[in-house]
């Protein structure tokens, strides 16, 4: 999934800073609720883009999405193995192109109709035609079938079989050892057809799945309320009676408003991150996690002078890596390679660039690259990106080289490292939408991503025949193997300067427990519970509250 | 009437702003500590307080305050006197030919000055800057473009009032062309307005563009800029204050000289 770099990075509170300082507009509707119900209070910067999901393909969808509806097999909450939702086993054949699953018979939409086979089919077909516009279709057209069905020449795909509610086979065209994580990416979600087909475009107002929570009112840009669903199939969860979440509180807001007590689970903006690091008590209640993305500036490999692997390489020298790190208060881990670590393929033996000047300098000279070159970066303009723009450019300007920084916006950022020829450098990132190495590596550096995601437009043919090599070994053993060669290729021929895995930060109230964060996705909400925080309706935060 | 005599006190202490901004701008890298772009400290994402060897702290990036603040008066007072220059010699052209001539050169250039004036000065700037590339140049014509419409409207009713004094029509009686009544006749004797509007504009002049940098539209970086050092030391507002206090106090002492020496300008004129 494609991300800005950003130090705060549990999915939640991810998104641009919003530029409204304007704040919460919506208080909370405490008396809609009993008392003594337990509510978790979060607050967002932004909007959440959607809930209906097969258009979510971001942090703050997903989120919601993930507890709204459920998909056939889905990730523990703080690991990467795949565990039974509404499939309770499942078959995989030996040369990973047929995969059978058998439904659990409890699981019900929350209109209270039974969720069967015949759901899972009806969802993935949605993804897969045209029509929806999903940006999950690239993960099911490997289905036997799927292009007839795209093309409106069949009524279903010929690689989806419902022999009977409840079991459900997918035959793929070509072994696909990892198409598992797939099936437990929210765009394989079951959605009631009857719903969707009366709401249409509008389903995502609407929404009505079979997970732990449902939807109960989603303002625009004011607030969002998920409610408990006292029918879901796994008994006890979800811990919570109701999640209430304020929109448009940016990072600075919701500081202060945790420090009042107002919302649970916040996000530490930068200039409070050293205070609360420095304050036991505070520290005490802060969770972190390495993320499964690498931040990065990307090189266009096929403009001069950067079609050069020595200026490539150079400028992996000149970038003070650690630097960028202390810059987010340690909220990173250097990156030497591509993948970042817990990673299945992960090398921790790649030994990556160190901070070099003297041998910048050498091999810029080498290329003929004279002083004062003056290369442009893309970049977002977060008030983070500026600063580390900043940083780099210190760096560069050591070596030589005057950086321009080009802060844009989201949308236009990714149109120019789509278009050949256009951006020579950028500041970007990359997470991993399922735990394995293919995600990073096939989908960002082969040729055809060219345009799309490979946004260096680098090409090597090696690198091209193991890509594809390795895309079908079903042995994971080999299959890592594989990939790691890859990685060492693509680390020589460095299109990247490597920056850094950010650390994610969040820190909850002391009545808040069952946070777990997931090295993928947003942290789950069924598995957070509230305690008792003092007397209902009184707001502070007891000894959080204290201010310096 | 421009009269000598002794300076008032308006004069001086804005003269004196003024005059020192001028000095630290021009030698300042003579004055500067430290070199502005670069980490002098070691306080990476954790910005250092006000100390012996920093007078006003480091900033996130480690670099030295006081230097960033000494190089930012360049950028300040090139936009601030440039774009005051440019808006002057734009504003007093079309103010005194739509008084002189009248007509419809009067009607044309005061209804195209109507119009500039309703549209709100930072709001026109900052389209304008994000049409255009945000660099020295394109910062300065558009805050000279959004600023000589003020100018342009004081001008022409001063020269109005000078088209028929005696002293005009004797020497239009004497065959002076126009060109020749506007320079010699007219203009010296709306110098003492033109130079209050001067100092009073570049104050202007001066916040729109530390406007303009604190919302990421001015001059790019690493050039240091005022405005942008506030917008960079927001976040850090609660625990490093002085991030943000010592480039808003530049920015408050630069535009409080140029107005004090306007005032001191009208005073002169004006003595009541």
């Amino acid at each position: 999934m494609r991300g800005a770099l950003r130090t705060v990075l549990f999915a939640a509170f991810a998104g641009a800073l919003a530029l409204t300082i304007g704040g919460c507009r919506a208080d909370l509707p405490a008396d809609s609720f009993p008392s003594g119900a337990a509510v978790l209070r979060l607050a967002l910067a932004d909007d959440v883009p959607t809930l209906d999901p097969a258009a979510g393909y971001d942090a703050a969808s997903w989120e919601f999405e993930q507890v709204l509806y459920d998909t056939l097999v889905r990730y523990a909450a703080d690991s990467n193995e795949l565990r039974p939702d509404l499939a309770l086993s499942w078959g995989i054949s030996p040369d990973a192109t047929v995969f059978t699953f058998h439904l659990r018979h409890d699981a019900s939409f929350t209109n209270g109709r039974q969720v069967t086979s015949a759901d899972v089919r009806y969802s993935i077909e949605r993804v897969i035609n045209p029509k929806t516009r999903s940006q999950g279709v690239q993960y099911f057209l490997p289905l036997l079938g799927a292009a007839d069905f795209a093309a409106g020449r069949t009524p279903h795909a010929r690689g989806i079989e419902t022999p009977d509610p409840y079991t459900i086979i997918f035959r793929l065209d070509k072994p696909d050892p990892i198409f598992l994580h797939k099936l437990a990416m929210p765009f394989a979600a079951a959605v009631p057809k009857e719903v969707v087909e009366r709401w249409g475009e509008d389903f995502a107002r609407h929404a009505v799945g079979s997970g732990p929570f449902m939807l109960k009112q989603w303002l625009s840009g004011q607030r969002l309320i998920l409610v408990k669903n006292p029918h879901y199939f796994l008994s006890g969860l979800p811990k919570l009676d109701a999640v209430v979440a304020l929109i448009g509180v940016n990072e600075e807001l919701q500081w202060l408003k945790f420090e009042a007590g107002e919302i649970d689970i916040s996000s530490i903006p930068p200039a409070e991150f050293t205070y609360v690091m420095k304050t036991p008590r505070l520290k005490a209640l802060t969770i972190h996690h390495v993320t499964a993305v690498t931040s990065y500036l990307g090189m266009n490999c096929q403009m001069p002078p950067f079609n050069d692997v020595r200026v490539r390489q150079a400028f992996n020298y000149a970038v003070n890596k650690p630097k960028l790190v202390a810059i987010l208060n340690g909220r990173g881990v250097v990156a030497r390679g591509v993948l970042p670590p817990g990673m299945p393929g992960y090398d921790p033996d790649i030994s990556g660039y160190a901070y070099d000047p003297a041998k910048a300098r050498r091999l810029l000279e080498e290329a003929g690259v004279r002083a004062g070159f003056a290369p442009v970066v893309w970049l977002t303009s977060d008030p983070t990106m500026l600063v580390l723009g900043q940083s780099i450019q210190q760096d560069l300007a050591l070596v030589g080289i005057n950086l321009v920084l080009k802060p844009v916006a989201w949308g236009p950022l990714l149109d120019a490292v789509r278009e050949p020829h256009t951006a020579e450098l950028f500041l970007l990132g990359w997470g991993a939408d399922f735990p394995d190495p293919q995600n990073f590596l096939e989908v960002l550096f082969s040729k055809e991503q060219w345009g799309a995601n490979n946004d260096t437009f680098y090409y090597d043919p090696k690198v091209q025949e193991l890509l594809t090599e390795a895309s079908v070994v079903a042995d994971p053993k080999r299959r890592y193997e594989l990939y790691q060669q890859i990685q060492q290729i693509i680390v020589n021929d460095a299109p990247w300067v490597f920056l850094y895995h950010p650390v994610a930060y969040v820190i909850r109230q002391p009545w808040v427990h069952g946070i777990r964060l997931h090295p993928l996705r947003p942290a789950r909400l069924d598995y957070i519970y509230v305690t008792a925080r003092g007397a209902e309706g009184e707001q502070t935060s007891g000894e959080t509250n204290q201010t310096r | 009437m421009i009269r000598a005599g002794r300076l008032n006190w308006l004069e001086i202490v804005g003269g004196t702003i003024a005059l020192s901004l001028v000095v630290v701008a021009l030698f300042a890298p003579v004055i500067a500590p430290h070199d502005p772009t670069r980490a002098v400290a070691q306080t990476f994402g954790d910005p250092g307080p006000p100390s012996l060897a920093f007078p006003c702290g480091t900033d996130q990036l480690g670099r030295d305050v006081l230097s960033r603040l000494i190089y930012g008066a360049r950028v300040s007072l090139i936009v601030g006197l440039s774009a005051m220059a440019v808006a002057m010699t734009v504003g007093v052209a079309a103010g005194l030919c739509a008084g002189f001539f009248g007509g419809w050169t009067e009607m044309v250039l005061m209804r195209l000055t109507d119009v500039m004036l309703t549209l709100p000065g930072l709001l026109l700037a900052m389209a304008f800057v994000a049409i255009l590339r945000p660099s020295l140049l394109t910062i300065l014509l558009v805050i000279s473009l959004v600023s000589w419409t003020g100018v342009a409207r004081v001008v022409r009713a001063e020269t109005l009032s000078m088209t028929n004094r005696d002293f005009v029509l004797a020497a239009r009686a004497l065959g002076a062309s126009a060109g020749r009544l506007m320079i010699r006749h007219v203009m010296p004797n709306i110098m003492p307005t033109v130079v209050v509007m001067a100092a009073l504009s570049t104050s202007g002049t001066l916040l729109l563009d530390a406007g303009l940098s604190f919302l990421g539209l001015g001059v790019p970086p690493p050039t240091p800029s005022w405005g942008r050092m506030v917008e960079e030391s927001q976040i850090y507002f609660r625990t490093a204050p002085w991030l943000a206090f010592f480039p808003g106090l530049a920015i408050l002492y630069a535009v409080l000289g140029f107005n004090l020496l306007g005032y001191g300008f009208l005073r002169r004129r004006n003595p009541q």
